[in-house]
């Protein structure tokens, strides 16, 4: 069982193997490209969620300092009436001599638009002085209130307490205000001797409120509240819903926040706190973002960056594409050329452009193209020299053969007397040699060689004494066409050793030309004793045994004529051998009908 | 080349940008504004006051269009079915309902709750087709003032049970249910009404004159501002119950004009019936919510941190 990496390694290379330069360069673009871009853009978002985090902290935090500042602000001006009222007020005053309600009439009201009421009590709780209502309600008892008791517990503090309604003062229109109160004790002098009581300063809830609900909070689903140290609500948006049992707040986690962010989960849904610890009193403000409210920003943002990062990586693989088409566009051209080679066709200029490399490369094929064309022309040149020096042999290897045998007739006839014959002999043989020799060339009129034949018989009927008889036809229609020469010669020579040499005067050799289709046809019958089979098949065997050129019966005359027309004209020409013990010998010597054009050309080639 | 250019570059191009214009629009999808009309048999009182801040935020919340429609002072039920009719054909989907009367309303909420929804306050109707009903349990709420009642009435007492409300509705099933736990408790009972178009302050001074009543209860805000009101000018007036909260109510209480109340959060009736029609309207829910919670409040215990938040609630 393969291993999946060994699998992926071999799908891997199968792919690689039957892919294509421009698929494997787009791919290797795209895959860095992508991968590149996909880093790049993972990195960028990460520290972009990382920055915008603490942009949002940072903003979160500002905001809270501005309404610390803000909230600091107005409770200073709260302590300083406190402070006002303490030190110019009740300091300076003596229970016994001065009344106080004027003072602190002008005192609330410099700043009435922030303060409720101001009150001064002795430390059992009854009344001094206030303003600007001074009369309490009927059974209320001061000293049990929180900020009563607050004050006379750390007599060094002032002491801020929650947001609550006010009870203390019979108010003719029977207005209930929700009011923070901020009290301290005092020192309470009276016909020179002094006592403690508390001093109080009822600031409208209503001055928080505002400040808070000022904040400039830069998403709607963010808001701020105002919390004690124990996690009593002194300011919420929604304070009404949470008071009707309607709504919740995580207040008493918050509580237990130190300043600076947090996450939380409240209800299912995660939050983003800020929290700021305003002096003084202890109190948080406490700001609080939606993580979905955040990410709805974040997603946007993301969306469009990944949007830019989708079209860039796009753009790139659109790029990637062209740019490795234009790359290997000159290496494609050169494959096609190189398969247009393959296929035998013309590949014309192989300048293929591109860079060096590619360009060194079409140059090399190019010049590797032109040697081994220029090669094959050389072997072609080679062989054809080769096959012109094997024809020259071939050529060569008759003619000596031939002019022995009749300078011996010569010879013979002229030691018997016979000289007229031998005039006969010397004519013919001299016509045949001036049609061998056909100045230079090896292609003649097929009615030359008829002729060239017809000398041989004359010089050949002497020599065997008219042994046999000859005759020559040729059809109409041969006279234009022309045949490499000494093609018949060779086979009579042979039909009248093999044939006529024992004749007794009956012997009949009958040469005729005639067209068979776009072949010319010569045919050349004696009705001698003729020929086993396998002394047939054995003629034109190229591989048969060799024997010298002037050795008769040897066949070497076949095999000279057969080889010399099947490299001149193709395979499909040569001799046909149909022979019979005592039937004779009919040999067909089949050639292409060859106009004059064609002679001449075969001439210029050197046949 | 050209083909090749267009699939390679121009078709995913498209599909890219489609892509992100429809991510990108498909977020900013927003709640459809919702009309609500709201038909109340008050015309004013801070109590309603309250209620409406409750209606109000909730509009605001879910994103609502609220059109608060009063009758007039004592304005019957019939005003209400012109108001509900008309409120109907204006194109209103979905209709909050404080009825008049229970019976004078039936058939016209029966009618146009089949094509809007209607949610009633105080008083329920359920059984004539409104999808919810926002109130605390009428009889719950009249024994407990009768319980409170008793606590100050000796068996033998005479309570006289305020009953304000023009025509059949959820007054009417509190005093019941207070006049049966009375009686049972070995209490007189007179109920004092006033006649149509009256106001209840002539039968109630009859009835204190004419006969030797223990303790008043009234069923409502408005009928506990005006018997507190009497309370504070007579001296011998006697002890005062009642249901609802208000400022009127508070001083009155903390001034002992009144003995004891049993307050609910307006507000939150407000906000619940204004958030029930919406569901209503939007999923076509019928909702049942449960009857609202209300405290006792006397004067000693209405400084406690709870009954502050219900007594004087937090106003912007």
């Amino acid at each position: 069982m393969r291993s999946p990496w060994r699998y992926l390694k071999h799908r891997w290379q199968k792919f690689y193997r039957s892919s294509s330069y421009q698929m494997v360069l787009s791919m290797a673009f795209t895959a860095v490209t992508v991968i590149g871009m996909v880093f790049l853009g993972l990195t960028l978002a990460l520290r972009f969620t990382q920055s915008t985090n603490d942009l949002q902290q940072e903003s979160a935090q500002k905001m809270l300092s501005q309404v610390n500042l803000n909230l600091d602000s107005y409770l200073r001006n709260m302590m300083r009436v406190s402070n006002t009222a303490y030190y110019w007020v009740i300091k300076n005053a003596d229970l016994a001599e001065d009344a106080m309600e004027d003072d602190l009439s002008l005192l609330y009201e410099g700043s009435r638009d922030y303060l409720v009421s101001i009150a001064v009590f002795t430390d059992t709780g009854e009344l001094i002085s206030s303003a600007p209502l001074t009369r309490l309600k009927v059974g209320v008892s001061p000293q049990n209130q929180d900020w009563f008791v607050a004050a006379r517990e750390r007599s060094e503090n002032l002491h801020f307490s929650t947001s609550h309604v006010q009870n203390l003062f019979e108010d003719p229109d029977y207005q209930y205000r929700w009011v923070i109160s901020l009290s301290r004790q005092v020192e309470l002098t009276s016909s020179g001797t002094t006592r403690s009581g508390v001093l109080l300063v009822d600031m409208s809830s209503v001055g928080i409120e505002q400040i808070c609900s000022d904040a400039a909070l830069d998403d709607p689903q963010s808001y701020l509240y105002l919390i004690s140290s124990d996690g009593e609500i002194i300011y919420h948006p929604r304070q009404q819903l949470i008071n009707a049992g309607l709504q919740q707040e995580n207040t008493l986690t918050a509580a237990g926040y130190g300043d600076g962010s947090h996450f939380e989960t409240f209800q299912g849904q995660r939050r983003h706190v800020t929290v700021k610890t305003v002096g003084y009193t202890g109190w948080k403000l406490v700001s609080v973002r939606p993580v979905t409210g955040l990410w709805d920003d974040y997603g946007r943002i993301l969306g469009f960056f990944l949007f830019i990062v989708f079209l860039s990586i796009f753009l790139l693989v659109f790029v990637n594409l062209r740019l490795s088409e234009w790359i290997t566009a000159p290496i494609k051209k050169l494959d096609q050329a190189v398969k247009k080679l393959e296929a035998g066709k013309e590949i014309g200029d192989l300048n293929v452009g591109g860079p060096y490399e590619v360009e060194h490369l079409s140059h090399s094929i190019q010049s590797m193209v032109s040697t081994l064309r220029h090669l094959m022309d050389d072997i072609v040149q080679q062989e054809e020299q080769k096959r012109r020096s094997e024809l020259d042999v071939l050529q060569s290897q008759i003619n000596p053969h031939f002019l022995y045998n009749t300078l011996d007739s010569v010879v013979w006839m002229t030691e018997n007397g016979r000289t007229e014959d031998a005039v006969v002999m010397l004519t013919s043989l001299g016509r045949f040699f001036r049609i061998s020799l056909s100045r230079g060339s090896a292609v003649i009129p097929i009615s030359e060689e008829l002729e060239h034949a017809r000398h041989y018989l004359t010089i050949q009927k002497m020599r065997y004494k008219n042994k046999f008889s000859a005759t020559i036809t040729a059809e109409e229609g041969l006279e234009g066409l022309y045949t490499i020469k000494l093609i018949v010669q060779p086979v009579l020579e042979n039909a009248i050793y093999h044939g006529m040499a024992y004749a007794d005067g009956d012997g009949e050799i009958a040469i005729r030309a005639f067209r068979d289709g776009d072949d010319v046809v010569i045919e050349v019958r004696d009705n001698g004793p003729g020929m086993p089979e396998d002394v047939v098949e054995r003629l034109l065997d190229p591989s048969g045994p060799a024997a010298a050129p002037n050795v008769k019966g040897s066949g070497i005359g076949f095999r000279n004529v057969h080889r010399r027309l099947q490299l001149t004209f193709g395979q499909k020409y040569g001799l046909t051998i149909l022979s019979e013990p005592d039937c004779g010998t009919t040999v067909y010597i089949r050639l292409p009908a060859l106009g004059e054009e064609d002679a001449m050309r075969f001439n210029k080639e050197g046949h | 080349m050209r083909r090749k250019v267009l699939f390679q570059l121009i078709i995913p191009l498209v599909c890219l940008c489609t892509l992100f214009l429809l991510l990108n629009t498909g977020g900013s999808r927003q709640v459809e504004l919702l009309q609500i009309s709201v038909i109340s048999r008050y015309t004013d009182g801070s109590q309603w006051s309250v209620t409406r801040q409750g209606m109000e935020q909730a509009a605001e919340d879910l994103n609502v269009e609220l059109r608060i429609l009063s009758v007039q002072e004592g304005g019957s039920a019939d005003q209400q079915v012109q108001l509900l009719q008309h409120e109907a054909s204006s194109g209103a989907e979905a209709i909050v309902l404080v009825p008049a009367s229970s019976t004078g309303l039936q058939s016209a909420v029966a009618d146009i709750s089949q094509s809007v929804p209607i949610v009633t306050m105080e008083t329920d109707m359920a059984d004539a087709g409104a999808s919810d009903c926002i109130a605390v349990d009428p009889v719950l709420l009249g024994e407990t003032l009768a319980g409170m009642a008793m606590n100050g009435v000796p068996q033998g007492g005479t309570i006289l049970l305020l009953n304000s409300s023009a025509g059949p509705c959820a007054v009417r099933d509190t005093l019941q249910a207070a006049k049966t736990r009375l009686e049972a408790g070995g209490r007189r009972t007179i109920v004092c009404s006033p006649a149509a178009g009256e106001s209840l302050l002539g039968p109630m001074t009859d009835s204190l004159q004419s006969h030797q009543v223990d303790a008043v209860i009234a069923f409502e805000a408005s009928a506990l501002e005006m018997a507190a009101a009497q309370s504070a000018s007579s001296p011998s007036f006697p002890l005062l119950y009642g249901s609802g909260s208000s400022a009127a109510v508070a001083a009155a209480l903390e001034q002992s004009y009144i003995t004891a109340i049993a307050a609910q959060n307006a507000y939150s009736a407000g906000y619940l019936a204004v958030e029930s029609a919406a569901k209503a309207a939007r999923k076509g829910i019928k909702e049942t919510t449960q009857p609202l919670e209300f405290s006792v409040v006397r004067q000693e215990t209405m400084y406690e941190p709870d009954n502050q938040k219900l007594l004087f609630p937090v106003t912007r």
